[in-house]
């Protein structure tokens, strides 16, 4: 039983808890003098409790959960990268395109057959784009799917 | 006789054909998320949030359609833990101990339906305490100062492990974590900037809404795509309900004694819809006793948890409502869409918005009784919905979570940000910190550092004020205990929680 994630864990908080109580010490007094409570008292005492407790995660940590290795740890790296994208390209493809890509790739990479999946990323597009627009009167972007 | 006149105006409210359009709607929903296993209560009602907003309901009608949503999910968390031994949620573990042999010995349809009355009951019951307690706490509360308001804080994290957490102080690094998040921004008191790093898109702060879509929604494709569990599981057949009226006598006592149970879990901090279910259960083992069948499929076995855990949420409802101090995951994400529908909650929301909280309140009354309605006859379109497999409904969410989030404030910074969110919980879960603390900081950081402040202006500066009085030196002590007792009896019940699961499938 290792315990890695817990330490390291501990460790950057550490350091967070570190680096935003410094941060904190460095704001001009505000305008009007110095009150019992300034806009660094607060911040003060969390990066204290963070710093506290932090330690204690490093000195009695839990034991380490599974962590994905090899093929799923690229799935995952993928997902994320999939995510990031369809962020990325919602405004310029528009909301249809993007979406049939996003959502097909999910559930392809997921397990199911690429032409269900991608079946299944167009008809939630399509549906979600005309309820939104038509229906409720939002405006998702049309892309390159725009013409007026 | 106040409280029934308020009440009816709430029902006015809540009857007007929108708002019953709006409880019909989430109950609806609300049952499909609850009943789909990964898409828990909290989850479901998050990811709905961006959409209230964008659809520009007004306060009430928006708070009705998510509460509608939360009693829903209570409601359908219990469809898979009968049909597929997995609870849909956290607090209908307990279901699964005579819920799924009784649909193994062909009584799924019955178990369904005895499992949708004792819900019914136990909400209703909770309900109606909810609407005797919560005025009288709501008045007790207008005695709070901001020192008493500051220890209530305290108390709230303290607690919101739950005693049978399993390690507070993640509990304590969770809920400063969120707290930490909530100071970035421009401060409300001086006007300075804090931790924007010349940001402009920081300014405002963090967005709790984006956050919770990120934490819950997004976290949760990443765990089913590592677990691989896209495939979904074989359902039970559900066959025709054979249910007499003396069946439905004989779970009576149980549903009352669990729905009282339920409730009283449910507005102690700290005990949880989870415990609800659990203490009623194995209080029914132990009255009943050797005449009871648990564990075999025995229906007050069934009736029991489902009574306990719907009379525990809408207990919870009733420290959210009169405090502002959510005792759940759920009820926080609740508080989150009061506050940004500019609401202050706590006692005066009683005075100063009382169609709202009444409205809220009917509309529990009326979705309880929706509720019922759906779920008897219709309980083969949500056995339908169940058969989904993940692959295909996770990405689906995660579409919405976007289209929601986008919606709001037509900027990609903010998916961005949410992504992040949600690579954050994952990464989290896996390390077994719990994200509610972490959406509790961000709700109530800013509240707690202005009661803080007001605090040490009366004092002027004397750090005493905080345990000045008996009442906040009780919250105080309340809140160390809450630290200190998972660490005492937490082991024990946890141990007596997976005994009772485990005695079950040896039986199975």
């Amino acid at each position: 039983m290792t315990s890695f994630g817990d330490r390291f864990l501990g460790l950057a908080l550490f350091v967070l808890a570190v680096s935003y109580g410094w941060v904190a010490q460095q704001w001009p007094p505000p305008f009007g003098g110095h009150e019992a409570v300034g806009p660094e008292t607060f911040p003060t005492i969390l990066a204290f409790i963070l710093a506290g407790s932090s330690l204690y995660l490093m000195f009695k940590p839990d034991p380490d959960a599974h962590w994905p290795m090899g093929r799923t740890a690229a799935e995952l790296v993928g997902a994320m990268v999939i995510l990031v994208l369809y962020a990325f390209v919602l405004e310029t493809l528009g909301f249809v395109i993007a979406t049939t890509l996003a959502v097909g790739t999910l559930c392809w990479r997921m397990g199911a057959k690429p032409r269900a999946a991608f079946l299944v990323g167009v008809i939630s597009a399509v549906s979600v784009f005309l309820l939104f627009n038509n229906l409720l009167e939002l405006s998702l972007p049309g892309g390159l799917l725009e013409f007026d | 006789m106040e409280t029934l006149q308020f009440l009816m105006e709430g029902f006015a409210v809540a009857l007007t054909p929108t708002n019953l359009m709006l409880a019909l709607c989430g109950a609806f929903l609300g049952t499909l998320i609850g009943a789909l296993p990964g898409l828990g209560p909290a989850n479901g009602v998050a990811i709905l949030i961006p959409l209230a907003f964008t659809l520009g309901l007004p306060p009430e009608s928006a708070m009705i359609l998510l509460t509608s949503v939360y009693a829903g999910a209570m409601y359908g968390g219990r469809i898979s833990s009968i049909l597929l031994n997995i609870p849909g949620d956290e607090p209908a573990m307990m279901t699964c101990l005579d819920g799924y042999p009784m649909a193994k010995n062909g009584k799924a349809a019955e178990a369904l339906a005895v499992s949708a009355i004792a819900s019914f009951i136990g909400g209703l019951i909770g309900t109606l305490g909810l609407i005797l307690l919560a005025p009288v706490l709501a008045r007790f509360a207008l005695t709070f100062g901001p020192a008493e308001y500051f220890a209530l804080f305290v108390l709230a994290f303290a607690t919101l492990g739950g005693i049978t957490g399993k390690n507070p102080m993640k509990t304590v690094v969770a809920a400063t974590l969120g707290i930490m998040i909530s100071t970035v921004g421009i401060d409300i008191s001086t006007g300075t900037q804090r931790y924007t790093f010349g940001v402009l898109e920081l300014y405002e702060g963090i967005d709790f809404i984006l956050a919770i879509v990120g934490l819950f929604a997004i976290s949760e494709l990443l765990l089913f795509i590592e677990e691989r569990a896209g495939k979904g599981r074989a359902l039970i057949q559900v066959g025709k309900l054979k249910l007499s009226m003396k069946d439905i006598y004989s779970i009576l006592p149980t549903t009352f004694r669990g729905g009282i149970l339920g409730f009283v879990a449910g507005v102690l901090p700290g005990a949880g819809a989870s415990l609800g279910s659990f203490i009623s259960y194995t209080l029914e083992k132990k009255v009943l006793g050797k005449k009871g069948r648990f564990g075999e499929g025995d229906m007050r076995g069934v009736a029991a948890p489902e009574a306990g855990n719907n009379g525990a949420s809408s207990g919870a409802l009733v420290p959210m409502l009169t405090l502002g101090v959510p005792g759940s995951g759920t009820t926080a994400v609740l508080l989150a869409m009061l506050i940004s529908l500019n609401i202050t909650p706590g006692p005066l929301m009683f005075t100063q918005n009382a169609d709202i909280v009444w409205g809220v309140i009917a509309a529990l009354l009326i979705g309880n009784l929706l509720l019922l309605v759906l779920n008897i006859p219709m309980i083969g379109v949500f056995v339908k919905v169940l058969s989904v497999p993940p692959m295909y409904l996770l990405p689906m969410v995660t579409m919405i979570a976007f289209v929601g989030i986008y919606s709001i404030s037509h900027s990609t910074f903010d998916l961005y940000f949410m992504v992040a969110f949600g690579v954050a919980g994952y990464i989290l879960r896996k390390l077994e910190m719990p994200l509610v603390p972490i959406i509790l900081g961000m709700l109530l950081g800013p509240e707690m550092e202005k009661n803080l402040g007001h605090a040490m202006i009366i004092s002027d500066g004397d750090w005493g004020i905080l345990w000045g009085t008996p009442l906040a030196v009780g919250l105080w002590l309340v809140a160390g205990l809450g630290l200190i007792l998972p660490y005492l009896i937490g082991p024990i019940l946890r141990h007596r929680m997976r005994n009772a699961i485990k005695e079950d499938a040896v039986s199975d």
